[in-house]
């Protein structure tokens, strides 16, 4: 019979860490990974050679990336494997930590995210289907038409929808590891340039290069290693799914996103209005939008009074991307979902300084990549 | 009439009368009409390549989306150009370069058609042609 997470033995963050999201520089992946690895061991405060198994998020490096990085921990002989899963890489790797460690196969297993930008192949492109508008739409395009189809659709200006933008940028300011820590104003957002359709630079998210790291533990490991309880977060959900077939003009990301949270409530056993933090994929403005409606935060086409209420703010009902999310603390593509992780957690903890959610609880963590494929994990602050 | 090269003849035929046809799929055994044409196996049932047939898709529908592309960064791309997202009468979604340049006098819900235009000359001088969507004109 098949089992969700929560019917497996029980599976807690212990330990977070991240290089800080930046522009390509000359740093090599392994010492941006380390970094992570080295900051998320001392955060559990824990040694390398008590993890069992380790997963590296990467989407753009290419074969291999694991040992020539992990290996200068301490060669420990343990088992590793990259996670390829475009934009849900980091997520997917997150979530074999955790089924790692729920099975019962280890008691402590690391998920990295690392990527530095450079040109790679990919199963669409090689898939030899072509269609009518080839490289003239490029993904900020793909973006703008969905901003096209909401403002039409639900009479919102992009001033409404470019204010997400604002948000993300003042959430991104206070964190140290965002690539953009800067408040923006609407009118910086608004006065371009202009890249595709209404879509600014500022309503895109940077991609950089990073790396996060996250430490998955089961309840043994935690008596056992002498890990603070108190600061451990357990994972209630990992749920992954992949599009199905959407007739007509459908958004598959959207529709995608909507089945994907569905089922992660229903395993974690929470609605919507249990959520105190969430984290999605917000590479472009609208994207925050379509995903916060997918999730019920509000109603089809609220999504946008709801951004202007206040209520996404830290501080309000739910926080939507305090980290910034991948508008502000970027999208280096392999840490992103990790750093998700990282994030949900540290607000759960009650760690997150100024950018704290008072009395966080529940947080999600949501992730789509091209394939089209969608990553959630509901995280919980046990009581 | 001078013969005429489809710029991407696997995705639409060059025929020089009347609307461009698209070259899309149907499955014989769960009925879904598709675009671009495969011969992998169905996605919505998975029926075997055998069961794919080309079939031809009208060159009209409905525009969903547009967005004017303002900075590209591809070769021999030349901005501004705009992209629309057409629901086909036939089904499938489709995206395209439109005729215009730019969204100006564009709305949702206006009829489009597609068009053949050219694309420069083959290296034995035949005219290519590449498809694009155009609004239809008033009571067209």
């Amino acid at each position: 019979m098949k089992k969700t997470l929560r019917e497996m033995r029980p599976v807690y963050v212990v330990g977070i860490g991240l290089h800080r999201y930046q522009r390509l520089s000359e740093t090599p992946y392994v010492t941006l990974g380390l970094t992570a690895v080295r900051e998320a061991l001392a955060d559990a405060g824990i040694e390398w050679r008590a993890v069992d198994s380790a997963y590296t998020g990467t989407a753009l490096i290419g074969m291999a990336a694991s040992r020539p990085m992990l290996r200068h921990l301490g060669a420990s002989g343990i088992p590793m494997a990259q996670v390829e899963n475009a934009s849900a890489s980091g997520s997917t790797a997150f979530r074999h930590a955790c089924l790692d460690v729920a099975s019962g196969m280890s008691d402590v297993s690391i998920a990295i995210g690392v990527d530095k930008p450079g040109p790679v192949g990919s199963g669409p492109a090689k898939s030899n289907l072509r269609d009518l508008v080839g490289s003239r739409a490029v993904p900020f395009t793909h973006f703008a038409l969905l901003t096209n189809q909401y403002m039409n659709r639900y009479g919102v200006k992009i001033e409404q929808i470019a204010a997400v933008a604002v948000k993300n940028n003042r959430n991104g300011a206070n964190n140290p590891y965002a690539q953009r820590q800067k408040a923006v104003t609407l009118d910086e957002v608004m006065a371009g340039p202009a890249i595709s359709g209404s879509l600014t630079r500022l309503q895109c998210c940077p991609v950089g290069e990073g790396a996060a790291a996250v430490i998955v533990a089961s309840g043994d490991a935690i008596a056992e290693l002498g890990i603070d309880r108190s600061r451990a977060i357990r994972v209630i959900a990992s749920v992954t799914r992949t599009e199905r077939v959407y007739r007509g003009a459908k958004n598959f990301d959207a529709e995608l996103t909507r089945e994907t949270v569905a089922q992660a409530y229903r395993e974690a056993g929470i609605t919507a209005a249990d959520l105190d933090v969430v984290e999605v994929h917000d590479a472009f403005t609208i994207e925050e939008l379509l995903y916060a409606e997918m999730l019920g935060l509000c109603g089809e086409g609220e999504g946008a009074a709801m951004v202007a209420s206040g209520a996404t703010d830290i501080g309000g009902t739910c926080a939507l991307s305090a980290s910034g999310g991948l508008l502000a603390m970027g999208h280096p593509i392999g840490p992103t979902g990790a750093g998700q992780i990282a994030e949900i957690t540290r607000q759960l903890r009650g760690e997150a300084g100024v950018r704290q959610q008072p009395n966080a609880r529940t947080g999600l963590a949501h992730m789509v990549g091209v394939g089209a494929v969608c990553v959630v994990h509901v995280l919980q602050k046990e009581t | 009439m001078e013969q005429k090269i489809a710029a991407q003849p696997e995705l639409y035929s060059a025929s020089a009368d009347g609307l461009p046809a698209l070259n899309g799929g149907r499955c014989r055994a769960c009925g879904y009409v598709f675009f671009p044409p495969q011969r992998y196996g169905c996605e919505v049932c998975g029926a075997l390549p055998s069961e794919l047939e080309a079939i031809s898709l009208k060159g009209s529908g409905v525009l969903n989306s547009f967005a004017t592309v303002y900075h590209h960064q591809g070769k021999g791309i030349e901005a501004p150009f705009t992209i629309g997202l057409i629901v086909l009468d036939d089904g499938p979604a489709v995206r395209s370069t439109l005729t215009a340049r730019t969204d100006e006098g564009l709305q949702v819900g206006d009829r489009m058609h597609a068009v053949l235009v050219p694309a420069g000359r083959s290296a034995d001088g035949k005219e290519i042609v590449e498809l694009r969507f155009a609004k239809e004109a008033a009571g067209q």
